[in-house]
């Protein structure tokens, strides 16, 4: 619960101050550049046992985040899915959190 | 017949002894040895914390066994660690398909690099000035979180 507040920081909000100047009091919705972390950091082998890479994709409530919010191209997604369930079995990763 | 790789992880509670895990990683590799398969490596990673609750405990010792082997040795090692009352959990999972498939994707890349580098006129490798951190944009993501994972979202 006390997670809440850190947490609210992140995120897609981040961008409103730097596009809203000039969009005429629209909502201007800042597009964070869309590129694969995977694919961009190079990284092959999206294992299990790493919680540290698995983490920014597990949001709040425990779910595994849908490729469109963060970008993932579609076959880091596939492995990342397998990586994350595991996870779970074991432990690493909660199912759901409360 | 073939030879697997596989990846044994358990979970004993934790107030398991040092022997207990000792005597439990003698009764793994008397199976896998049974089996024809070799024991590679064994990861202890000690005492962690549990996303969720396992038989009442929230922390617990993890071990980690990176073993070959044929399929029927994991079928076998399933079997007796369900029995056990020592392993609260344990997860058998192939790896060598994926570890392959990572290790060809590796090289796949390298070789674009070189021929791409090498039309252009360049030097094959990238030189240490060319190279970019690959650590710099957002790594603030898992900053925080005492569970290692990260909460986050607007909810």
């Amino acid at each position: 619960m006390s997670d809440y507040d850190k947490d609210s920081k992140g995120g897609r909000g981040a961008g409103k101050s730097a596009a809203g100047e000039k969009g005429g009091g629209r909502r201007t919705f800042f597009r964070r550049r869309r590129v694969c972390k995977f694919c961009a950091e190079k990284i092959d082998y999206i294992g299990y046992k790493d919680v540290k890479l698995l983490a920014p994709f597990i949001p709040e409530r425990g779910k595994i985040q849908p490729r469109r919010i963060s970008g993932v191209c579609a076959t880091h997604q596939r492995a990342l899915q397998t990586a994350i369930k595991r996870a779970r079995q074991i432990a690493l990763v909660p199912y759901v959190t409360e | 017949m073939s030879t697997r790789q596989y990846e044994l992880v358990y979970l004993t509670p934790p107030d398991t002894t040092e022997e207990a895990i000792a005597e439990l990683h003698q009764q793994i590799a008397a199976v896998v040895e049974r089996f024809g398969g070799t024991i590679e490596k064994t990861e202890n990673w000690g005492r962690r914390r549990l996303a969720y609750e396992i038989a009442r405990q929230r922390e617990a010792v993890y071990v980690l066994e990176v073993m070959n082997g044929p399929g029927t040795m994991t079928t076998e090692l399933d079997r007796r660690l369900r029995v056990l009352d020592i392993v609260i959990r344990h997860m058998i999972v192939r790896v060598d398909e994926e570890l392959a498939r990572a290790e060809r994707a590796k090289t796949r890349r390298k070789e674009w690099t070189v021929k791409r580098r090498t039309r252009r006129g360049l030097p094959p490798e990238p030189t240490e000035s060319e190279r970019r951190r690959p650590d710099d944009d957002d790594d603030d993501l898992d900053s925080g979180g005492d569970l290692g994972y990260r909460a986050g979202g607007e909810r």
